[in-house]
């Protein structure tokens, strides 16, 4: 129905008739109707695939332990993601209130002591990314995806995975998806997001 | 002058020049998508407050004119990545210009210095700030050997506890020399004012009248408080019973691009216009019952047909806009810079603010203003006046010690003057700057400072709009380098070496500020509040209101003759140095944002250019590109001939801003200074310069050269992409 909608009002606006407030407001419509109607429990996860380069991190950190073994939420180190456009590296003291007592004998863990006591952070090597000009925002996914659609919050993983792949099988982060604009587009056309360029380009 | 930008250059100047501009701006040096190269640094310790990703906003206080606008920074991950209007303001009320906007341009400027400079067997060369403090305290510290009257600070307009400190300093040396320049200003309108009024900066109410008649004055562009003017002027546009604007200029303004009616006047005879209106409305029932009494036989000289002749303004103009006068009130009636940089521009700026006593505007659009309690805070007001008298005492070897703060006189001051010969006469030049502008190039020792978003300062407006406010500047994130220094810092360091026991308690300039705030008088509501709450509502609000008393304007009418300048056959033109919103005096010559975004009027960008109109370019064989040359008594410039009806004929306009020798790669090399060729003539009774009154002749180069321009063409070529519908056509359809 959304791509009814939108290649009609584009081929009206071509032709210089329809105002593109108006063009918005009516997206804006389709898109409360969508969510309100129950078209969010119809996610259809993006697919793709991109082969990453396994990157060297300060720490070996290992997601998997912290995932599937101790079943730690992946928002409770990654506070920001409900928040804010971004998700956050946890702060090292965030570490620490596990690993004062946790693990205090693993190579791994000492040496994030080492840091935390120079009164430092490691250097993290970022691995996934989209341009500046691209404004991706995780608040907003997590909303549409989680907390609009009342899906159960301790399965956020597999959400997180529709972008990141699954992280509870690997120990440092590796990009798995694209992560480009088609991979982007191509998931909401799917999902019925936005398709005005300003949404993510601003 | 280079009209020619290679594709190199334009990369640069868009930001794309490869890893020395990134790295310049502080970025990191691997920018990519690319997995694994970029860092990414959690926090240590989360701030509770900050959410990465998500800004916070601190008010401070725009600097990029001295407006005084108040501004909303926001600020994330402990970068301020953009500065908006403060709303609460009663100056912009949420608003900024496109100076404003560059404010961040400025901070984040890869052309800043970075250590402090001192000169070595003739050349600057960096050292550290022991080395400076030292060199400060061999010249100015206790044990220096300082005759009375022998330093001298140099800066441009400058206000509250800034001024404060640099009063206390010129005191703690025994001198009093304190030289504000400012090429940009609204002195003899102030003069003029005073001795009228009995208030040098009357509050101006565009919102209220039904008629603003601007000779010049470009009070959305440059002219006093711009913003607030601009909001002040939309206000009465849209009001429902519409008020107008006549503009009447030589050449045409930003200001003048919005006018109902746009008059081209020849250059200098604004002031004989107006006694020819005032002549016009007396004879057409307007009430003289105001003016002196030899008041109808003085301005009886100036018949329509007369001062048509002196203005080359048509009868049926004068007499229409006569009729817009007496009609529409109450109106307004403004004088701009044009006006001023006349060697009359007293006379002229008084028979300017005659209309407005005769029109009974005084009371109605021209409001009393609050006298300022707090006298050592108030602006001391920059003019060109003080640049010919510092270039004259220097030249005189009356300086020992020079301290530069906030200005650049070796680039705005007139060749004439000899400024930059007097500077290098002197001893010992301090320059406090963030950028190498030619000043601090000539200087003996160079002071980097912080920028105005790292930086504490507070602020009072010359122009107070609406009420009496100190603004306060506060830093909006931590400094980018760590060897440059807040201006009050500095200041307060020297007057510790001669004053230690006043100043010597103070760590910073912060302190010295906390410090007197507990203590300030005359602020509203400070009563109930402890001094720690009062500090953090001020900063909060970016601002405090201070309790002023209202001025009474008593006015005192006079009439001067005045003469149209003289026809000189070997100099046929007027030269309009203009300055426009943007580059303004020059200063922001180094923000690749301002030298981008075209000229109001001409379109033109990053470059120099003279407007000239056709017809006196026809007569000369010049077309649009040819390099011309501009000569005056006092020298000679070359610039892109750019033919345009937006200038009188017997002018050419080459606007301000370029022609640097230095100021950074932005800057540096590109377009010429129209100030270099004003001739050193003054306003009598103010001795402000004469900046409008320099005549010129024209030759042409054999080279013709592309302006650059936005837009390139004025017509659309029939193919309508900007289509009109007349007013009545809209009118019949409205509602339909
Ligand atoms: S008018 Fe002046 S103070 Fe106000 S925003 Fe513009 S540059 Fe800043």
């Amino acid at each position: 129905m959304v791509q009814w909608i939108r290649t009609r009002m584009f081929r009206k606006y071509a032709h210089g008739a329809f105002h593109p407030v108006s063009l918005g407001v009516a997206l804006i419509l389709a898109w409360s109707m969508m969510t309100s109607t129950g078209f969010a429990a119809d996610v259809q996860p993006p697919g793709g695939v991109h082969k990453g380069v396994d990157v060297e991190q300060p720490i070996e950190f290992p997601h998997n332990i912290h995932v599937e073994v101790n079943k730690i939420n992946c928002m409770y180190c990654h506070t920001y993601a409900r928040r804010s456009k971004v998700a956050g590296i946890p702060p090292t003291s965030k570490c620490m209130g596990c690993h004062k007592i946790i693990a205090t004998d693993k190579p791994r863990i000492q040496k994030l002591t080492e840091y935390w006591q120079k009164g430092e952070s490691p250097k993290w090597k970022k691995v996934h990314d989209v341009p500046d000009f691209v404004h991706f925002t995780h608040e907003r996914h997590l909303k549409k995806f989680v907390f609009d659609r009342d899906y159960p919050v301790e399965d956020v993983k597999e959400v997180c995975a529709f972008c990141h792949g699954q992280i509870k099988e690997m120990t440092v982060a590796k990009k798995v998806k694209p992560l480009n604009m088609g991979w982007c587009a191509g998931c909401h056309e799917k999902n019925g997001g936005p398709g005005d360029c300003w949404k993510c380009h601003k | 002058m280079s009209g020619k930008l290679n594709r190199r250059d334009f990369l640069k100047a868009l930001g794309l020049g490869g890893t020395a501009t990134l790295a310049g701006c502080d970025m990191p040096t691997t920018v990519t998508l690319e997995e694994g190269k970029e860092d990414v640094v959690s926090y240590l310790l989360p701030e509770e407050y900050v959410i990465p990703g998500v800004g916070v906003t601190y008010a401070s206080t725009c600097t990029q004119c001295n407006a005084g606008c108040g501004v909303h920074g926001r600020v994330r991950e402990g970068r301020v990545l953009k500065v908006e209007g403060h709303p609460d303001s009663p100056i912009n009320a949420g608003k900024t210009c496109q100076m404003g906007q560059a404010l961040v341009q400025a901070h984040y400027n890869p052309d800043r210095i970075k250590s402090p400079m001192v000169r070595e067997g003739g050349s600057l060369v960096p050292a550290t700030w022991e080395k400076a403090q030292a060199l400060l305290d061999e010249k100015l510290g206790s044990k220096a050997n300082l005759a009375a009257g022998r330093v001298a600070w140099l800066t441009g307009t400058v206000s509250g506890h800034q001024r404060a400190l640099i009063t206390n300093h010129l005191e703690s040396v025994g001198s009093n020399h304190h030289f504000a320049v400012e090429v940009v200003n609204t002195n003899v309108w102030s003069a003029v004012s005073r001795d009228m009024l009995d208030d040098p900066q009357p509050q101006i109410s565009l919102d209220k009248a039904k008629l603003i008649l601007s000779f010049g004055a470009d009070f959305m562009g440059t002219w006093q408080s711009p913003v607030h003017f601009a909001g002040q002027f939309s206000r009465m546009r849209t009001a429902a019973d519409r008020g107008a604007l006549i503009q009447v200029e030589s050449k045409m303004s930003m200001t003048g691009g919005s006018a109902d009616l746009w008059v081209a006047i020849r250059p200098g005879t604004e002031g004989i216009l107006a006694l020819g209106l005032a002549n016009y409305l007396i004879a057409n029932g307007v009430s003289s019952a105001s003016l002196p009494g030899d008041a109808r036989d003085k301005l009886a000289a100036y018949d329509m047909q007369k001062v048509s002749n002196a203005t080359g303004v048509s009868t049926a103009t004068i007499e229409r806009i006569g009729k817009a006068l007496k009609n529409r009130a109450p109106s307004v009636v403004l004088a701009g810079a044009a006006v001023e940089g006349q060697v009359n521009g007293y006379e002229a700026v008084s028979a300017i603010m005659l209309l407005n006593v005769m029109l009974g505007n005084i009371g109605q659009t021209i409001l009393p203003s609050g006298k300022f309690p707090l006298q050592q805070l108030e602006a001391k007001v920059g003019g060109t006046r003080d640049l010919a008298a510092f270039a004259q005492a220097a030249a005189q070897k009356q300086f020992d010690v020079v301290l530069v703060h906030g200005a650049n006189p070796v680039f705005t001051a007139p060749a004439s003057l000899k400024l930059d010969e007097a500077l290098a006469s002197v001893p010992f030049k301090v320059v406090m700057t963030q950028f190498p502008d030619e000043t601090a190039m000539m200087a003996d020792l160079v002071l980097p400072v912080s920028s105005t978003l790292e930086d504490w300062g507070t602020h009072v407006a010359a122009y107070q709009a609406g009420a009496s406010n100190i603004s306060i500047q506060q830093p909006l994130m931590e400094p980018l380098y760590d060897q440059t220094r807040g201006f009050g810092d500095i200041v307060i360091s020297m007057l510790a070496m001669r004053n230690a026991a006043q100043y010597g308690s103070f760590k910073d300039y912060y302190g010295y500020l906390r410090n007197v705030f507990a203590n300030l008088k005359g602020a509203g509501a400070t009563a109930s509040l402890s001094p720690d709450e009062f500090w953090n509502n001020s900063l909060q609000a970016g601002m405090i209101k201070i309790d002023s008393t209202p001025r009474k304007h008593t006015v005192k009418a006079s009439i001067a003759a005045i003469d149209a300048p003289a026809a000189d056959a070997n100099f046929p033109l007027t030269l309009i140095p203009s300055a426009r919103m943007g580059l303004f005096d020059g200063r922001h010559a180094n923000l690749p944002w301002l030298q981008e975004s075209p000229d109001q009027i001409a379109k033109v960008v990053w470059g120099s250019w003279a407007e000239i109109h056709p017809s006196t370019a026809s007569k000369m064989g010049i077309t649009h590109g040819d390099v011309i040359r501009i000569e005056s008594e006092a020298g000679g410039i070359e610039a892109r001939a750019y033919l345009t009806n937006t200038v009188h004929a017997d002018a050419i306009a080459v606007p301000l801003g370029q022609g640097h020798t230095e100021y950074g790669r932005y800057a540096k090399g590109r377009g010429v200074n129209p100030l270099k060729i004003v001739k050193a003539a003054v306003d009598a009774k103010t001795g402000e310069l004469a900046l409008f009154a320099t005549r010129v002749k024209v030759s042409k180069t054999n080279k013709n050269e592309i302006i650059l321009r936005l837009g390139h063409s004025d017509t659309q070529h029939g193919r309508r992409l900007v289509r009109t519908v007349s007013v009545d056509a809209l009118k019949r359809t409205k509602g339909a």
